[in-house]
Protein backbone atom coordinates (compact mmCIF):
# COMPACT_ATOMS: atom_id res chain seq x y z
CA UNK A 1 0.00 0.00 0.00
CA UNK A 2 2.69 2.64 -1.37
CA UNK A 3 -0.27 5.88 -0.84
CA UNK A 4 1.47 5.66 2.93
CA UNK A 5 4.87 6.25 1.42
CA UNK A 6 3.37 8.91 -0.68
CA UNK A 7 1.67 10.57 2.64
CA UNK A 8 5.31 10.08 4.44
CA UNK A 9 6.93 11.53 2.06
CA UNK A 10 5.02 14.65 2.31
CA UNK A 11 5.61 14.96 5.80
CA UNK A 12 9.10 13.91 5.61
CA UNK A 13 9.42 17.57 3.38
CA UNK A 14 8.79 19.11 6.37
CA UNK A 15 10.75 17.02 9.07
CA UNK A 16 13.67 16.33 7.42
CA UNK A 17 15.10 19.17 5.45
CA UNK A 18 17.84 17.53 3.71
CA UNK A 19 14.50 15.61 1.87
CA UNK A 20 13.21 19.15 1.35
CA UNK A 21 16.18 20.26 -0.13
CA UNK A 22 16.62 17.23 -2.15
CA UNK A 23 13.02 17.46 -3.55
CA UNK A 24 13.81 21.27 -4.69
CA UNK A 25 16.76 20.80 -6.54
CA UNK A 26 16.21 17.29 -7.99
CA UNK A 27 12.71 15.69 -7.44
CA UNK A 28 13.60 12.58 -9.67
CA UNK A 29 17.05 11.47 -8.16
CA UNK A 30 15.16 12.57 -4.49
CA UNK A 31 12.15 9.76 -4.87
CA UNK A 32 14.59 7.10 -6.96
CA UNK A 33 14.51 4.52 -4.59
CA UNK A 34 11.54 4.95 -2.74
CA UNK A 35 8.62 2.60 -2.58
CA UNK A 36 5.96 3.92 -4.95
CA UNK A 37 4.01 2.86 -7.89
CA UNK A 38 5.14 4.73 -11.55
CA UNK A 39 1.42 6.47 -11.13
CA UNK A 40 2.29 7.46 -7.64
CA UNK A 41 5.72 8.50 -8.96
CA UNK A 42 4.72 10.48 -11.12
CA UNK A 43 2.03 12.43 -10.04
CA UNK A 44 4.26 13.33 -7.62
CA UNK A 45 7.32 14.65 -9.79
CA UNK A 46 4.51 16.68 -11.74
CA UNK A 47 3.05 17.69 -9.06
CA UNK A 48 -0.34 16.51 -10.04
CA UNK A 49 -2.14 16.87 -6.27
CA UNK A 50 -5.77 15.74 -7.63
CA UNK A 51 -4.22 12.74 -8.92
CA UNK A 52 -2.99 11.56 -5.32
CA UNK A 53 -6.42 12.98 -3.71
CA UNK A 54 -8.17 10.42 -5.57
CA UNK A 55 -5.18 7.84 -5.15
CA UNK A 56 -6.13 8.17 -1.72
CA UNK A 57 -3.62 10.88 -0.47
CA UNK A 58 -4.05 13.01 2.46
CA UNK A 59 -4.84 16.66 1.87
CA UNK A 60 -3.47 17.69 4.56
CA UNK A 61 -0.29 16.35 3.95
CA UNK A 62 0.32 17.12 0.52
CA UNK A 63 -0.16 20.51 1.18
CA UNK A 64 3.31 20.95 2.54
CA UNK A 65 4.43 20.36 -0.95
CA UNK A 66 2.77 23.28 -1.95
CA UNK A 67 3.64 25.30 1.66
CA UNK A 68 7.92 24.31 0.78
CA UNK A 69 7.33 24.68 -3.44
CA UNK A 70 8.20 21.16 -4.64
CA UNK A 71 7.53 19.61 -7.98
CA UNK A 72 6.59 22.78 -9.59
CA UNK A 73 3.91 23.82 -7.29
CA UNK A 74 3.11 27.12 -4.71
CA UNK A 75 -0.28 27.56 -2.66
CA UNK A 76 -1.74 29.03 -5.83
CA UNK A 77 -1.16 26.14 -8.13
CA UNK A 78 -1.59 23.82 -5.51
CA UNK A 79 -4.99 25.12 -4.73
CA UNK A 80 -6.33 25.81 -8.40
CA UNK A 81 -5.52 22.02 -8.81
CA UNK A 82 -7.04 20.93 -5.93
CA UNK A 83 -10.23 23.09 -5.92
CA UNK A 84 -10.44 21.16 -9.49
CA UNK A 85 -11.38 18.05 -7.90
CA UNK A 86 -15.06 17.15 -7.93
CA UNK A 87 -15.70 16.03 -4.22
CA UNK A 88 -19.06 14.63 -2.72
CA UNK A 89 -20.85 16.48 0.59
CA UNK A 90 -18.13 15.21 2.67
CA UNK A 91 -14.95 16.53 0.86
CA UNK A 92 -14.26 12.78 -0.78
CA UNK A 93 -12.96 12.60 -4.14
CA UNK A 94 -15.89 11.48 -6.35
CA UNK A 95 -13.68 9.96 -8.44
CA UNK A 96 -11.90 7.87 -5.28
CA UNK A 97 -9.15 5.17 -6.46
CA UNK A 98 -8.56 4.24 -2.58
CA UNK A 99 -11.14 2.89 -0.27
CA UNK A 100 -8.46 3.12 2.52
CA UNK A 101 -9.72 6.61 4.32
CA UNK B 1 -9.26 17.35 45.88
CA UNK B 2 -8.56 18.81 42.67
CA UNK B 3 -11.53 20.74 40.88
CA UNK B 4 -12.40 22.08 37.56
CA UNK B 5 -12.46 25.99 37.72
CA UNK B 6 -12.79 26.91 34.24
CA UNK B 7 -12.81 26.02 30.58
CA UNK B 8 -11.65 27.10 27.18
CA UNK B 9 -12.16 26.61 23.65
CA UNK B 10 -9.18 27.70 21.57
CA UNK B 11 -8.55 28.43 17.89
CA UNK B 12 -4.68 27.44 16.77
CA UNK B 13 -4.39 28.47 13.43
CA UNK B 14 -0.42 27.96 12.53
CA UNK B 15 -0.07 31.30 11.11
CA UNK B 16 -1.57 33.64 13.92
CA UNK B 17 1.58 34.15 15.67
CA UNK B 18 3.26 35.77 12.46
CA UNK B 19 -0.17 37.79 11.92
CA UNK B 20 0.20 39.38 15.68
CA UNK B 21 3.73 39.98 15.60
CA UNK B 22 3.22 41.77 11.89
CA UNK B 23 -0.18 43.68 13.38
CA UNK B 24 0.56 44.54 16.80
CA UNK B 25 -1.65 43.98 19.83
CA UNK B 26 -4.41 46.01 18.48
CA UNK B 27 -5.09 43.67 15.86
CA UNK B 28 -8.68 41.50 16.34
CA UNK B 29 -6.68 37.79 16.66
CA UNK B 30 -4.33 39.29 19.80
CA UNK B 31 -7.07 41.32 21.42
CA UNK B 32 -9.36 37.66 21.25
CA UNK B 33 -6.32 35.84 22.90
CA UNK B 34 -5.34 38.61 25.04
CA UNK B 35 -9.00 38.41 26.40
CA UNK B 36 -8.63 34.84 27.01
CA UNK B 37 -5.79 35.32 28.71
CA UNK B 38 -7.02 37.18 31.15
CA UNK B 39 -9.68 34.97 31.78
CA UNK B 40 -7.24 32.30 32.20
CA UNK B 41 -4.77 34.30 34.88
CA UNK B 42 -7.96 34.88 36.76
CA UNK B 43 -8.81 31.59 37.08
CA UNK B 44 -5.49 30.94 38.28
CA UNK B 45 -5.14 27.36 37.00
CA UNK B 46 -2.62 24.69 38.47
CA UNK B 47 -2.48 22.51 35.76
CA UNK B 48 -4.27 22.84 31.97
CA UNK B 49 -5.80 19.67 30.69
CA UNK B 50 -5.25 20.08 27.07
CA UNK B 51 -8.21 18.23 24.37
CA UNK B 52 -6.15 18.28 21.16
CA UNK B 53 -6.42 16.69 17.65
CA UNK B 54 -2.78 16.04 16.38
CA UNK B 55 -2.21 16.96 12.95
CA UNK B 56 0.16 13.63 11.90
CA UNK B 57 3.15 15.07 14.32
CA UNK B 58 3.17 13.78 17.83
CA UNK B 59 1.31 10.50 15.72
CA UNK B 60 0.68 9.27 12.32
CA UNK B 61 -0.89 6.52 9.81
CA UNK B 62 1.28 4.12 10.92
CA UNK B 63 0.17 4.25 14.20
CA UNK B 64 -3.06 6.24 14.95
CA UNK B 65 -4.78 6.25 18.38
CA UNK B 66 -8.60 7.25 18.38
CA UNK B 67 -7.42 8.50 22.22
CA UNK B 68 -3.87 8.97 23.95
CA UNK B 69 -2.58 11.21 26.48
CA UNK B 70 0.94 12.37 27.21
CA UNK B 71 2.62 11.31 30.36
CA UNK B 72 5.63 12.79 30.72
CA UNK B 73 7.56 15.61 32.58
CA UNK B 74 7.95 17.78 29.82
CA UNK B 75 7.27 17.98 26.31
CA UNK B 76 7.98 20.22 23.55
CA UNK B 77 6.83 22.08 20.62
CA UNK B 78 5.67 23.40 18.15
CA UNK B 79 7.34 20.54 15.64
CA UNK B 80 5.90 21.81 12.83
CA UNK B 81 6.93 24.91 12.29
CA UNK B 82 4.89 27.80 12.76
CA UNK B 83 6.26 31.07 11.74
CA UNK B 84 7.03 33.38 14.75
CA UNK B 85 6.76 30.45 16.91
CA UNK B 86 9.61 29.59 19.23
CA UNK B 87 10.14 25.74 20.22
CA UNK B 88 8.74 25.21 23.67
CA UNK B 89 9.70 22.85 26.09
CA UNK B 90 6.01 22.92 28.31
CA UNK B 91 6.00 21.60 31.74
CA UNK B 92 3.77 18.92 32.22
CA UNK B 93 1.71 17.06 35.46
CA UNK B 94 2.83 13.13 34.79
CA UNK B 95 1.24 12.25 37.75
CA UNK B 96 -2.01 13.51 37.33
CA UNK B 97 -1.89 12.45 33.78
CA UNK B 98 -1.39 8.86 34.99
CA UNK B 99 -3.71 9.27 37.42
CA UNK B 100 -6.01 10.36 34.58
CA UNK B 101 -5.50 7.22 31.90
CA UNK B 102 -5.59 5.07 34.62
CA UNK B 103 -9.41 6.39 35.51
CA UNK B 104 -10.01 6.28 31.72
CA UNK B 105 -9.02 3.10 31.32
CA UNK B 106 -10.78 1.62 33.90
CA UNK B 107 -13.99 3.51 32.63
CA UNK B 108 -13.75 1.95 29.32
CA UNK B 109 -11.39 4.15 27.78
CA UNK B 110 -8.44 2.07 25.77
CA UNK B 111 -6.43 5.59 26.10
CA UNK B 112 -2.97 5.12 24.29
CA UNK B 113 -0.05 6.67 26.49
CA UNK B 114 2.57 8.59 24.42
CA UNK B 115 5.97 9.88 26.78
CA UNK B 116 9.11 11.33 25.01
CA UNK B 117 6.73 13.04 22.81
CA UNK B 118 6.66 16.67 20.98
CA UNK B 119 3.33 18.37 19.67
CA UNK B 120 2.37 20.97 16.62
CA UNK B 121 0.86 24.30 16.48
CA UNK B 122 -2.53 22.76 17.56
CA UNK B 123 -0.88 22.65 21.39
CA UNK B 124 1.72 25.48 20.50
CA UNK B 125 0.18 28.29 19.05
CA UNK B 126 -3.02 28.98 21.68
CA UNK B 127 -0.29 28.29 24.88
CA UNK B 128 2.49 31.15 22.33
CA UNK B 129 -0.64 33.15 23.22
CA UNK B 130 -1.88 31.79 26.80
CA UNK B 131 0.58 31.12 29.10
CA UNK B 132 3.97 32.46 26.92
CA UNK B 133 5.72 31.85 29.93
CA UNK B 134 4.64 28.16 29.98
CA UNK B 135 4.74 28.65 33.82
CA UNK B 136 1.65 26.07 33.72
CA UNK B 137 1.65 22.32 33.20
CA UNK B 138 -0.38 21.19 30.36
CA UNK B 139 -1.19 17.44 29.67
CA UNK B 140 -2.47 16.71 26.61
CA UNK B 141 -5.07 14.24 25.81
CA UNK B 142 -5.74 13.78 22.21
CA UNK B 143 -8.69 13.08 20.06
CA UNK B 144 -8.54 11.94 16.27
CA UNK B 145 -10.23 14.37 14.68
CA UNK B 146 -9.31 14.34 11.27
CA UNK B 147 -8.74 10.92 9.95
CA UNK B 148 -12.10 8.86 9.34
CA UNK B 149 -13.15 7.26 11.45
CA UNK B 150 -13.98 9.51 14.19
CA UNK B 151 -14.71 8.34 17.23
CA UNK B 152 -18.23 9.98 18.14
CA UNK B 153 -19.53 13.09 19.64
CA UNK B 154 -20.94 10.88 22.24
CA UNK B 155 -17.87 9.28 22.98
CA UNK B 156 -15.92 12.30 23.33
CA UNK B 157 -18.49 14.17 26.00
CA UNK B 158 -18.22 11.15 27.88
CA UNK B 159 -14.60 10.63 28.05
CA UNK B 160 -14.57 14.29 28.41
CA UNK B 161 -16.86 13.51 31.80
CA UNK B 162 -14.75 10.38 33.00
CA UNK B 163 -11.58 13.06 32.97
CA UNK B 164 -13.54 15.32 34.59
CA UNK B 165 -14.57 12.56 37.21
CA UNK B 166 -10.53 11.62 37.34
CA UNK B 167 -9.70 15.17 38.30
CA UNK B 168 -12.69 15.10 41.01
CA UNK B 169 -10.90 11.73 42.45
CA UNK B 170 -7.52 13.47 42.48
CA UNK B 171 -6.18 13.75 46.29
CA UNK B 172 -4.48 16.88 45.62
CA UNK B 173 -5.72 20.75 45.98
CA UNK B 174 -5.30 21.71 42.15
CA UNK B 175 -6.66 24.05 40.17
CA UNK B 176 -7.64 22.78 36.74
CA UNK B 177 -8.79 24.26 33.42
CA UNK B 178 -9.83 22.33 31.20
CA UNK B 179 -8.80 23.69 26.96
CA UNK B 180 -10.72 21.74 23.73
CA UNK B 181 -8.52 23.04 20.73
CA UNK B 182 -10.33 23.73 17.28
CA UNK B 183 -12.40 25.01 14.09
CA UNK B 184 -15.59 24.02 13.44
CA UNK B 185 -15.54 24.49 10.06
CA UNK B 186 -12.55 24.54 8.27
CA UNK B 187 -10.66 22.79 5.11
CA UNK B 188 -7.15 22.57 4.87
CA UNK B 189 -5.47 22.06 1.69
CA UNK B 190 -8.53 20.39 0.02
CA UNK B 191 -10.72 21.09 -2.48
CA UNK B 192 -13.06 22.94 -0.61
CA UNK B 193 -10.57 25.54 0.06
CA UNK B 194 -11.06 29.18 -0.56
CA UNK B 195 -9.96 30.62 -4.09
CA UNK B 196 -6.10 31.56 -3.79
CA UNK B 197 -6.39 30.76 -0.30
CA UNK B 198 -4.50 27.51 2.07
CA UNK B 199 -7.68 26.68 3.96
CA UNK B 200 -11.32 27.56 3.31
CA UNK B 201 -14.63 27.49 5.52
CA UNK B 202 -16.93 24.99 3.66
CA UNK B 203 -20.19 25.58 6.04
CA UNK B 204 -20.27 28.61 7.96
CA UNK B 205 -23.90 27.75 8.80
CA UNK B 206 -22.61 24.65 11.09
CA UNK B 207 -20.40 27.35 12.74
CA UNK B 208 -23.37 29.63 13.51
CA UNK B 209 -25.15 26.47 14.76
CA UNK B 210 -22.59 25.33 17.22
CA UNK B 211 -21.98 28.71 18.52
CA UNK B 212 -25.35 28.57 19.13
CA UNK B 213 -26.02 25.18 20.99
CA UNK B 214 -22.43 26.59 22.74
CA UNK B 215 -24.47 29.82 23.99
CA UNK B 216 -27.32 27.64 25.02
CA UNK B 217 -25.85 25.13 26.41
CA UNK B 218 -27.62 22.78 24.16
CA UNK B 219 -24.91 20.04 24.37
CA UNK B 220 -27.37 17.40 24.37
CA UNK B 221 -28.14 18.96 20.46
CA UNK B 222 -24.66 19.75 19.58
CA UNK B 223 -23.86 16.29 20.09
CA UNK B 224 -26.69 14.61 18.26
CA UNK B 225 -25.76 17.13 15.25
CA UNK B 226 -22.15 16.45 15.22
CA UNK B 227 -22.20 13.34 13.66
CA UNK B 228 -19.30 11.92 11.44
CA UNK B 229 -20.99 13.62 8.32
CA UNK B 230 -21.73 16.39 9.82
CA UNK B 231 -18.21 17.45 10.73
CA UNK B 232 -16.31 16.65 7.35
CA UNK B 233 -19.52 18.41 5.88
CA UNK B 234 -18.01 21.21 7.84
CA UNK B 235 -14.08 20.48 6.53
CA UNK B 236 -11.39 18.01 6.69
CA UNK B 237 -10.61 19.11 10.15
CA UNK B 238 -14.47 19.28 10.74
CA UNK B 239 -13.77 16.89 13.57
CA UNK B 240 -12.14 19.16 15.76
CA UNK B 241 -14.89 20.32 17.21
CA UNK B 242 -14.73 17.07 19.33
CA UNK B 243 -11.84 18.35 21.17
CA UNK B 244 -14.61 21.15 22.83
CA UNK B 245 -16.99 18.45 23.24
CA UNK B 246 -14.84 16.51 25.09
CA UNK B 247 -13.79 20.09 27.15
CA UNK B 248 -17.82 20.34 27.87
CA UNK B 249 -18.17 17.03 29.11
CA UNK B 250 -15.20 17.47 31.67
CA UNK B 251 -16.65 21.12 32.72
CA UNK B 252 -20.23 20.01 33.31
CA UNK B 253 -23.09 21.49 31.20
CA UNK B 254 -22.65 25.15 32.01
CA UNK B 255 -23.59 28.30 29.60
CA UNK B 256 -20.12 30.21 28.77
CA UNK B 257 -19.11 33.46 29.49
CA UNK B 258 -18.75 34.04 25.94
CA UNK B 259 -18.38 32.79 22.90
CA UNK B 260 -16.54 35.24 20.47
CA UNK B 261 -16.41 34.04 16.61
CA UNK B 262 -14.39 35.28 13.67
CA UNK B 263 -16.51 33.46 11.17
CA UNK B 264 -13.84 34.06 8.60
CA UNK B 265 -12.16 30.99 9.88
CA UNK B 266 -14.62 29.14 10.78
CA UNK B 267 -13.67 29.26 14.77
CA UNK B 268 -14.29 30.69 17.94
CA UNK B 269 -12.69 32.08 21.29
CA UNK B 270 -14.88 30.48 24.47
CA UNK B 271 -14.22 30.57 27.60
CA UNK B 272 -16.89 28.71 30.84
CA UNK B 273 -16.10 30.91 34.45
CA UNK B 274 -18.47 30.09 37.24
Amino acid sequence: MSIFTVNYLCRELLRDHAFRAAMKSDPTRALAHKDLTTSEREALLTGDVGALFRMGANAFLMAYMARFEVCGLNVEIYNQRMRAEKVDDQGRPLARLSRVF
Amino acid sequence: MAQIVAGFGVPHTPVFPFFVKRDGPDCEIAKLFAAQAAELATASPDVIVMFDTDHLNTFFLDNLPIFAIGVDETFTGPNDEPREVPTYTIPSAPDLAGHIRQAAIAAGFDVALTQQFSVDHSIAVPLHFLTPRMHVPVIPVFISGHVPPLPSAQRCHALGQTVGRAIASWPSALRIAVMGSGSFSLEVGGPRMAPGRSDGVPDPNWVTRVISYLEQAQIDMLIAQATEKQLFKAGNVGGELLNWIAMLGAIGNRKPSYVAPQMQNGHAYGVWRW
